[in-house]
């Protein structure tokens, strides 16, 4: 028989007003959830079940100014798991490996937390079994790499095998099945066609976990997984890190409690960064690299287009290939480029005294003053004496009676003592700081030398400590003493000088509308200057330049006129005296195009590494190939004149 | 008597007894149960297609004398097509092994083919598949590679006594290492999602950037041999446009696939001498 009660328990009474006070209380607190508070609960529900996996935007390619790649990416094929596809057969092997354990009673179980590793291990090297079967490889699976993955990383792919062969590639996409957890995964990774060409101005790229995404790219404070990506250490990928950096894509998935995949969400493709052209010309850059490195030399050259200022050539030596920095460096590699000293990059790191090339601007200076003419002589005796110390000439060569052009042509140190005194430091100081020297040349690449030096009396009090001598200017008029300068600053004072200005602003970058220089003109006479150019040009037909231009036939640039000037530098070492060798050039001498300056570091002390024998082929081989390549900027010689036309 | 509301509840509580009996079943008896299932849906299928020859044939018999005298004029020209085609076939072989010969290139006979008749054709959107009257008792394994005169079919997927299953290269199941006809560096092929009865059509990635291809200039995509499932040279069809991928590295594009594939009567099956 049912009972119903008809009548209320005064009893329960007491508990229903609390009840139906804290039914109002939660139904309130509900209604403020839902209403007030959905947002906030939607948010921490997103951020808890969703994750998002960024992938970096492949870099942009860097070409010569021909259109020639200098720095591409290559496609790097790797074989990767899917682990979170793998839940269910980890529990299986769990289930089946605790199995076993318990069937043999072993005394030393393993706790669940081993048993899940041993099982996730288990599938995860059954897996790359069957790719080691496919490709007839041994590769083993590094347990500590996994676990590491595993805890941090799972949503990302586990990468099984790296650097795949295109036929390994081919194999494994035909044999595997596209909905496998095994998957053949593509990533970028930096190629250098060239190797070291140009190695430290176009620099190189290291792994970059911190990949940057766009403020406008979904689920900013959701849990995040970057794939590594490059960012620029150096040269110009440093530089122009902003252009040529891609822009990241990603993805954004659901998961689970466990944080295993469910579904993705949202989806955005990286995209490659811009790409950048830069001014060198790899074909003259490899004419210079090449004949640097018979030598087995330190040394730095650098051309540059004479009207522009666009670095044609930029080389380092030695150098490094860049290759071996993609996709990451090796220490062996990295100890091989310390010991050689590779890391400087000589053109704009690099500081040597400038030795007889500095000539050229004492000359200019001189001619400011009026201390030099065109027709100005000396009397070279091989010495000249300031107070109770001889210098010497250029070999302790006595010239005799020398007029400018030969003293440029032949390098006559004595010519260069007197008039570099008549001149006097102070003087030689201002003109070399209005060509630029002194200060860097604001080139796009990092690490310019700050520490270029044009010394002067107040500079010795200053840092020295003592006055100024007559000896310091002696030594000054020929380019040694405390002077120093970059290769990369006396290529641009030599573009200066064959357009006839003081200054000249480098740059890296290709631009085909780049207006001419205006620089602020020399200022000396029209004649001051031919006689200047006469020199120059004696320099490469019969002075200390002529075995690479003139002398031997074979080395001889058909039509082209070259004005050129060497340089010798000397520094004392605990080893003994070590040369550093110049060479200043432009061409054509009728219509300047191209500026070099190249400088190679004697390695050996008491060895004569001259201008002349050194560094002038260099320059040699650079203006022949871009003779080779622009004939038509090289203009005609002067039509012969008909004697009978001349008389009349 | 049950009361009324268990005999309306009483068809879902029967379901899921069922269901929860099968759940329970061991993985022997499912599978087992799916290969009957299977090995008896299969001798239908394969009464059915040798019914359908059978009714194409007596269709053939009830045509006039007249009708049957053309068709045989019309078979005549097509046997003497063959036959010469056959001869030249044997010419180019000859002259193929002389320059193998001269080139000391090892010769291709690493297969023998099987043909077989297509008993089912099944093509939709999410998948596009064969069934064929040939099965392990004729030396068809999984993998094996499936051609017919226009190229690559696709691939055999299962393989029953004496029927098999092939995923067809218009099947986004399928995908093979290809190379562009005159290039050896190797490509992925993928196989589309073709709607029935549209013109199949599939995708190529990971296309060199130096590769083009347009409609005016198609291209035509071939086997790369080097996915060890797929001899070299077998032709899956037409490049028609390429296009570069957002992240500059390589290109992808379409391929138009031979129009035949939807209406494919006969194959023959790459038996690998050596099993793969």
């Amino acid at each position: 028989m049912v009972q119903s009660h008809s009548s209320i328990n005064p009893r329960l009474q007491f508990f229903y007003l609390p009840i139906a006070l804290g039914g109002i209380v939660l139904a309130m607190g509900l209604v403020f959830q839902q209403t007030f508070r959905s947002d906030l609960a939607l948010e921490k529900e997103m951020v808890q079940s969703q994750r998002r996996i960024l992938v970096p935007g492949p870099r942009g390619n860097i070409y010569d100014r021909e259109g020639r790649i200098l720095v591409g990416n290559r496609p790097r094929f790797s074989v990767v798991l899917s682990l979170d596809e793998l839940r269910s057969e980890f529990y299986r092997e769990y289930i089946s490996i605790r199995k076993a354990y318990r069937a043999v009673d072993d005394v030393d179980v393993p706790v669940s937390a081993e048993m899940w590793q041993i099982a996730r291990f288990s599938v995860v090297e059954r897996y790359l079994g069957r790719i080691n079967r496919a490709l007839d490889r041994r590769s083993e699976l590094d347990a500590r790499s996994l676990r590491r993955h595993f805890n941090a990383q799972r949503l990302l792919p586990y990468t099984l095998i790296e650097d795949l062969t295109p036929d390994e590639y081919a194999r494994l996409i035909e044999q595997l099945p596209v909905n496998s957890p095994l998957q053949v995964y593509t990533t970028s990774t930096r190629y250098y066609p060239y190797g070291a060409a140009a190695a430290h101005a176009l620099g190189y790229v290291s792994s970059n976990r911190d990949i940057e995404v766009d403020e406008d790219f979904p689920g900013a404070d959701l849990m995040t997984f970057k794939m590594a990506g490059a960012h620029g250490r150096n040269g110009l990928e440093s530089e122009f890190e902003e252009h040529l950096q891609g822009e990241a894509g990603g993805t954004i998935y659901r998961v689970d409690p466990s944080g295993y995949r469910v579904e993705s969400l949202e989806r955005r493709l990286p995209v490659q960064g811009d790409n950048l052209i830069t001014s060198l010309d790899i074909d003259l850059q490899l004419a210079a690299e090449s004949r640097m490195r018979d030598y087995e030399m330190a040394g730095a050259a650098v051309a540059l287009d004479v009207m522009t200022g666009e670095v044609l050539v930029m080389a380092s030596l030695p150098d490094y290939d860049l290759n071996d920095f993609s996709p990451r460096l090796s220490q062996r590699v990295a100890t091989t480029i310390n010991e050689q000293g590779a890391w400087l990059n000589r053109p704009l790191q690099g500081l040597y005294p400038p030795g007889s090339a500095f000539k050229i601007l004492i000359t200019l200076a001189g001619m400011e003053a009026g201390t030099i003419g065109p027709e100005t002589t000396t009397k070279c005796g091989g010495y000249f004496r300031v107070g109770n110390r001889l210098f010497p000439c250029h070999d302790g060569h006595a010239h005799g009676e020398i007029a400018l052009r030969t003293a440029i042509a032949k390098s006559c140190n004595v010519f260069y003592y007197e008039h570099g005194q008549e001149t006097g430091a102070a003087q030689i100081a201002a003109t070399a700081r209005r060509f630029g020297f002194g200060q860097p040349t604001g080139i796009a690449l990092p690490h310019e030398s700050n520490g270029s030096l044009v010394p002067d009396p107040a500079w010795k009090r200053a840092r020295i400590g003592s006055g100024w001598v007559p000896g310091d200017t002696a030594n000054l008029s020929i380019g040694q003493g405390f002077m120093l300068v970059t290769p990369l600053q006396m290529a641009t004072f030599t573009a200066s000088v064959a357009r006839g200005q003081t200054l000249t602003q480098p740059h890296l970058t290709h631009n085909p509308e780049r207006p001419v220089q205006r620089g602020a003109p020399i200022g000396i006479a029209p004649g001051h200057y031919a006689a200047l150019l006469e020199g120059m040009e004696e320099c490469t037909i019969s002075g200390t330049a002529r075995t690479s231009f003139t002398t031997i036939p074979s080395m001889r640039i058909p039509g082209l006129r070259v004005a050129g000037k060497t340089g010798t530098a000397q520094k004392r070492t605990p080893e003994g005296t070590i040369n550093f060798a110049w060479f200043i050039a432009f061409a054509p001498i009728e219509n300047p195009q191209i500026a070099i300056a190249v400088m190679i570091e004697g390695d050996t002390p008491g060895e004569e590494t001259g201008g002349g024998s050194f560094s002038a082929p260099v320059a040699h081989d650079i203006l022949k190939k871009w003779a080779e390549k622009h004939p038509e900027r090289i203009p005609p010689p002067p039509e012969s004149v008909d004697p009978q036309v001349a008389s009349k | 008597m049950p009361p009324e509301r268990f005999d309306t509840t009483r068809p879902f509580i029967t379901l899921g007894v069922l269901i929860l009996v099968w759940l329970l079943l061991p993985t022997v008896v499912k599978r087992w149960s799916k290969i009957s299932f299977y090995e008896l849906q299969a001798p239908v299928e394969v009464s059915a297609s040798y019914l359908r020859e059978l009714q194409d044939y007596w269709s053939w018999r009830s045509r006039s004398k007249t009708d049957i005298y053309n068709a045989y004029q019309d078979l005549a020209g097509v046997a003497a097509q063959y036959a010469h085609a056959a001869e030249e076939n044997a010419t180019l072989r000859n002259e193929v092994q002389k320059l193998e010969n001269l080139l000391r290139l090892p010769t291709f006979s690493a297969y023998r083919t099987e043909a077989a008749r297509v008993v089912t054709r099944d093509l939709n959107a999410w998948w596009q598949r064969l069934t064929i009257r040939k099965g392990s008792r004729h030396g068809i394994t999984v993998g094996a590679p499936v051609i017919f005169a226009g190229g690559v079919v696709g691939r055999v997927s299962e393989v029953h006594p004496h029927t098999a299953v092939v995923d067809m290269i218009s099947s986004n199941r399928l995908r093979l290492a290809a190379s562009f006809d005159g290039d050896d560096r190797p490509v992925s092929f993928q196989g589309g999602i073709n709607p029935p009865l549209s013109r199949p059509e599939a995708t190529v990635e990971f296309v060199p950037l130096d590769l083009y291809a347009t409609p005016a200039q198609p291209q035509a995509l071939i086997t790369s041999g080097l996915g060890g499932v797929f001899p070299r040279g077998l032709r899956l069809g037409t490049v028609t446009q390429l296009e570069p991928s957002p992240d500059g590295l390589f290109k992808s594009g379409r391929v138009r696939l031979d129009p035949r594939l939807n209406k494919l009567t006969e194959v023959a099956v790459l038996i690998p001498l050596e099993p793969l």
